[in-house]
């Protein structure tokens, strides 16, 4: 997300919701690196006598039901949660790009027989993967994460392919004029103008879906050993407890819910203010046969699944 | 028709690609499903390696998973490493649990969300249009589970009229199966419907203003024919895909709603065996699940060959 | 009020289907008015004519006419379908007159059809509902239609979208639809425009056949001379939002009063393009919110003097059916004018040979 706002500088910063979502998510980073260190207690310190407690000044947001000062475990939680939902988006990443913009140069059977996979992979779950995953590789979030970073990856494979469509055309025209070294940099430049802003929002809303996805598996229990803390692992112990405290998940889930909407609210900021052109809307432009996108491009997105 | 046969077309990559993966998985996993089975002291090498034939575990994985495969297509998935209850059997028994929920997810999105986005499209501009719209964005950042946790907050242990959790089958009395399942499958419905409330929303509002609705109109068909049999015809098609496009996202809620709602479900059955390792019974889920997704997706591409037949396909 | 010629011998008097008086209509929720003092009746058994350039209010009279103004246009004055005021007519009203009163036709047929349902049950569907037949009697009727207005093989054509049949063919069928439950009036809005000349002459015929079989009433919009010529009974001039000339079509033709018909005229009149100039008449039409009082053709009319611009021109009577709005009117300048038009070579469309064999035949 740096890279992308430098491509974009201050065209992005101008939309007050993405400024918003941008100090929302700042101060997550923040959290990640700085939260098990600034958590205002320790989060793993159980106190039999303060169970359930309602927010106080000892306990911004309350203890849980080992008396564990709720604040400080959600702050502690940030780390994993965020690590392995970037973790998703990486391999989605890694594999989808390359792989779009290279079906463009590899013929039409290749491309066609990616095209399939793609939509094959995408209709898959990626729960249910991220599940069984852990059957065979151990219970652990790293691997969990994978089977959703991989199918993930066919949404930054449509992406690509669009933007690398739409430049292999213009390149047929402008070839008489290129020369040899200039087609590099209009490559170059090209790929920055276009390519990476449908990236960029792609990326954002593929850590969306990622977070969303980690919320999930940590609190299926998948992923981690208690007590270690996740976002979705404090959701979980919440609801076993709802009677106790019937406010208590909606803290954590609000939590997740405003990460999300702030991940969400800066893809739509990249969106419009993407170069005009087809290229604006990500998942628009590459027709298929099992899964027709409909014709509003909302739903780009990837989901829980 | 030619969106059936490339339907049909996608069918078979997409099931040897994910059965494969999943069989895979079972090789990947460095558990050893014979001393598993055989037990700690049982497990010596001679009677590993002995079980291993009878299983077997000892050819090839592609013959493995060919014979995986072919079994799997009668019906025979395999025996369970821990309780030794035939795959097939165990999930037979959660699936009316998770096919509930989901149809009964899908009738109320369809419900909710068309209503909805017709009356949005209808009166469009007004009071309703913009309710909606907002609405509709407040959900979709809301994950399944969430919307599930606030519901049982409020209707179950705030307000004790709808159990918080547990299952019984409409065998035991529709009425408790009704409540049993409403909640859960509202928390899986309000995102899908959200979506096609939008969706539905733009397309209908974009036929309404096509000439064939005036030629409609002047024909002196009556309005409620006009909008149902023509608008609404005609601007389902993208709201449909959403369903399909969607679909994936309400198996995974379903999981999630297992787990709020304390259901007896293929998501939680797929948890316990992923916790004790027992690959036969994942795998089995993972293909029945996948098998699953292609047929709703099959299904909505067939309902839209049939509803949209000139060839530039989709509404407008 | 213009059109009510005495009885015909031995007949009934023939009834007046449609009649529009004092016409006026708004748009952009009452800026500007369009269309302004139009009055028309179409009686039984007549086909009337508008004529008049693109935005002359020819369409929005039919529209308003039909009940289907768009958003923001309002229409005040007095509609009278069959003796009954539909001017303030509701919804519910408009459902009862259309289809089984009052037919329509349209200039893009394929556009006003359902495209992802057939061309046969679309057909079938106005005589289910309107008619109450059942499926089978629909279908069977609905294939009488299609034949009626002409296509061959309409027992196959039935089962075909929109998308698989021509221009024509699709004309066909909403004549076919529009005619459906007998209807009294017959709206043609531009409806054979789209259409190649070949194609036009054969809806033209079968207009006119309809007309003189079922005693419809038609009301044919177009700004093709040529068509009016071949098809109409009378003819309304339109220009600027105003009724400029009315009359029996051959008056019209042949004599036309008004300096805008007698332009019109000349420049139809061109036979063969290549060999003459172009004739054009010099400057626009005002924009729908000029307000200037006067004649509103006085910039482009080439007769014009003082008095056309002094103050409103009303209509004057030229005869037991023919009217004019202009202030010269009696002039005998004007005259001489409309008898220079009338030596002309005859009306012809685009002036190529099929043409000129059409209007001699």
């Amino acid at each position: 997300m740096r890279r992308a706002s430098r491509v974009h500088g201050g065209s992005v910063l101008s939309l007050p919701s993405a400024r918003i979502a941008i100090v929302i998510l700042a101060a997550v980073v923040f959290l990640m690196i700085f939260g098990s260190a600034l958590a205002p207690q320790n989060p793993l310190t159980i106190n039999a006598n303060a169970l359930f407690q309602g927010p106080s000044r000892a306990h911004l947001l309350g203890t849980d039901y080992l008396g564990r000062d709720v604040l400080s475990r959600l702050m502690a939680g940030t780390r994993l949660s965020v690590l392995t939902a970037a973790e998703a988006v990486g391999i989605a990443l890694v594999l989808g790009a390359p792989l779009g913009v290279a079906t463009v140069f590899l013929g039409r059977a290749f491309d066609f027989a990616a095209n399939r996979v793609a939509d094959a992979l995408m209709t898959l779950p990626s729960i249910f993967f991220a599940v069984a995953v852990t059957a065979a590789l151990g219970n652990g979030l790293v691997q969990a994460m994978f089977p959703v970073g991989i199918l993930m990856a066919p949404l930054f494979f449509r992406v690509t392919r669009a933007a690398a469509l739409e430049f292999a055309r213009a390149q047929y025209v402008e070839a008489a004029e290129l020369l040899g070294a200039s087609k590099l940099h209009v490559i170059r430049v090209h790929v920055a103008r276009k390519v990476l802003p449908t990236i960029a929002v792609t990326t954002a809303q593929g850590a969306a879906g990622a977070l969303l996805a980690v919320s999930f598996l940590t609190f299926l229990g998948i992923g981690v050993t208690p007590p270690t803390p996740t976002w979705g692992g404090v959701l979980s112990s919440d609801l076993d407890y709802l009677s106790n405290a019937p406010w208590a998940p909606l803290i954590p889930g609000a939590l997740i819910a405003i990460t999300v909407g702030a991940l969400n609210a800066l893809a739509d900021a990249f969106r419009d203010r993407a170069p005009r052109g087809r290229l604006a809307e990500p998942g628009q432009n590459v027709t298929t046969q099992l899964t027709p996108q409909p014709l509003e491009a909302a739903d780009g997105r990837p989901t829980a699944a | 028709m030619s969106r059936l046969g490339g339907g049909l077309a996608v069918l078979i990559p997409i099931l040897v690609l994910s059965s494969f993966a999943t069989y895979s998985l079972g090789a990947l996993s460095n558990s050893n499903p014979a001393a598993t089975i055989l037990g700690q002291d049982a497990a010596t090498p001679a009677a590993v390696a002995k079980l291993d034939k009878v299983l077997g575990l000892d050819k090839p994985l592609v013959v493995q998973y060919w014979d995986w495969l072919t079994q799997a297509v009668q019906g025979h998935l395999g025996t369970s490493y821990f309780t030794q209850i035939p795959v097939s059997q165990s999930i037979a028994q959660r699936l009316p649990v998770d096919l509930s929920i989901a149809t009964a997810a899908v009738i109320l999105a369809v419900v909710i969300g068309g209503t909805a986005g017709t009356v949005a499209a209808i009166r469009r501009g007004g009071i309703i249009d913009r309710s909606v719209t907002v609405v509709c964005s407040v959900i979709s950042t809301l994950p399944a589970f969430v919307v599930g946790i606030i519901l049982v907050v409020v209707f179950a242990v705030a307000v004790h009229w709808l159990p918080a959790n547990g299952y019984n089958g409409p065998t035991q009395g529709i009425g408790p199966w009704l409540e049993h399942i409403i909640l859960p499958s509202l928390a899986l419905a309000l995102q899908v419907a959200a979506d096609i409330a939008r969706q539905l929303r733009t397309s209908l509002v974009a036929v309404l203003e096509q000439n064939y609705i005036v030629g409609a109109k002047v024909r002196g068909l009556p309005y409620r024919r006009v909008l149902v049999r023509h608008a609404l015809r005609n601007a389902a098609g993208p709201a449909l895909t959403v369903i399909g496009y969607d679909f994936p996202m309400m198996l995974a809620g379903a999981v999630a709603a297992e787990a709020v709602f304390s259901l007896p479900g293929l998501g939680q059955l797929l948890l316990e065996a992923a916790q004790t390792r027992d690959i036969p019974v994942v795998q089995g889920v993972l293909l029945v699940v996948s098998t699953f997704v292609i047929v709703v997706n099959l299904l909505v591409n067939t309902l839209l060959a049939w509803l949209y037949r000139s060839s530039d396909g989709v509404s407008a | 009020m213009a059109g009510q010629p005495p009885p015909e011998t031995g007949a009934v008097r023939p009834e007046t289907v449609l009649a529009i008086e004092d016409l006026r209509v708004t748009v952009h929720d009452g800026g500007a008015t369009a269309v302004r003092d139009v009055s028309l009746t179409v009686r039984s058994g007549e086909i009337v004519g508008l004529v008049g350039e693109s935005g002359s209010g020819k369409t929005l009279t039919c529209r308003a006419a039909l009940g289907v103004l768009p958003r923001g246009v309002a229409a005040q004055g007095k509609i009278t379908f069959a003796g009954e005021d539909v001017t303030s007519l509701s919804a519910r009203g408009w459902e009862r007159l259309h289809g089984s009163h009052i037919g329509a036709v349209f200039q893009d047929p394929a556009s006003y059809l359902n495209p992802n349902l057939t061309v046969g049950g679309q057909v079938a569907e106005v005589l289910r509902v309107k008619r109450g037949l059942s499926r089978a009697r629909a279908h069977e009727k609905a294939v009488e239609l299609l034949t009626t207005v002409g296509l061959r093989q309409a027992g196959r054509v039935f089962h075909q979208i929109p998308a698989e049949l021509s221009g024509g063919m699709l004309q066909r069928v909403m004549i076919a639809i529009a005619i459906s439950c007998d209807p009294e009036l017959l709206i043609a809005d531009e409806a054979t425009t789209a259409l190649d000349v070949t194609i036009q002459a054969e809806i033209i015929e079968l207009v006119k056949d309809l007309c003189d079989q079922r005693g419809l009433a038609v009301l044919f919009v177009s700004h093709d001379l040529a068509v009016i010529r071949e098809l109409c009974d009378r003819v309304v001039v339109f220009y600027a939002g105003q009724v400029v000339e009315a009359g029996p079509a051959a008056e019209i033709i042949e004599r036309p009063r008004h300096p805008y018909t007698q332009a019109l005229l000349r420049v139809a009149s061109v036979g063969d393009f290549r060999r003459r100039e172009l004739e054009v008449i010099p400057g626009q039409p005002p924009h729908v919110g000029d307000r200037t009082t006067g004649c509103r053709f006085a910039a482009r009319c080439p007769s014009v003097i003082e008095a056309c611009r002094a103050g409103d021109i009303g209509l004057t009577r030229l005869g037991p059916a023919h009217e004019a709005r202009c202030a010269r009117v009696d002039d005998p300048a004007i005259a001489e004018a409309s008898a220079a038009v009338a030596a002309v070579a005859p009306v012809a469309a685009n002036g190529t040979r099929a043409d000129q064999e059409l209007a001699n035949r």
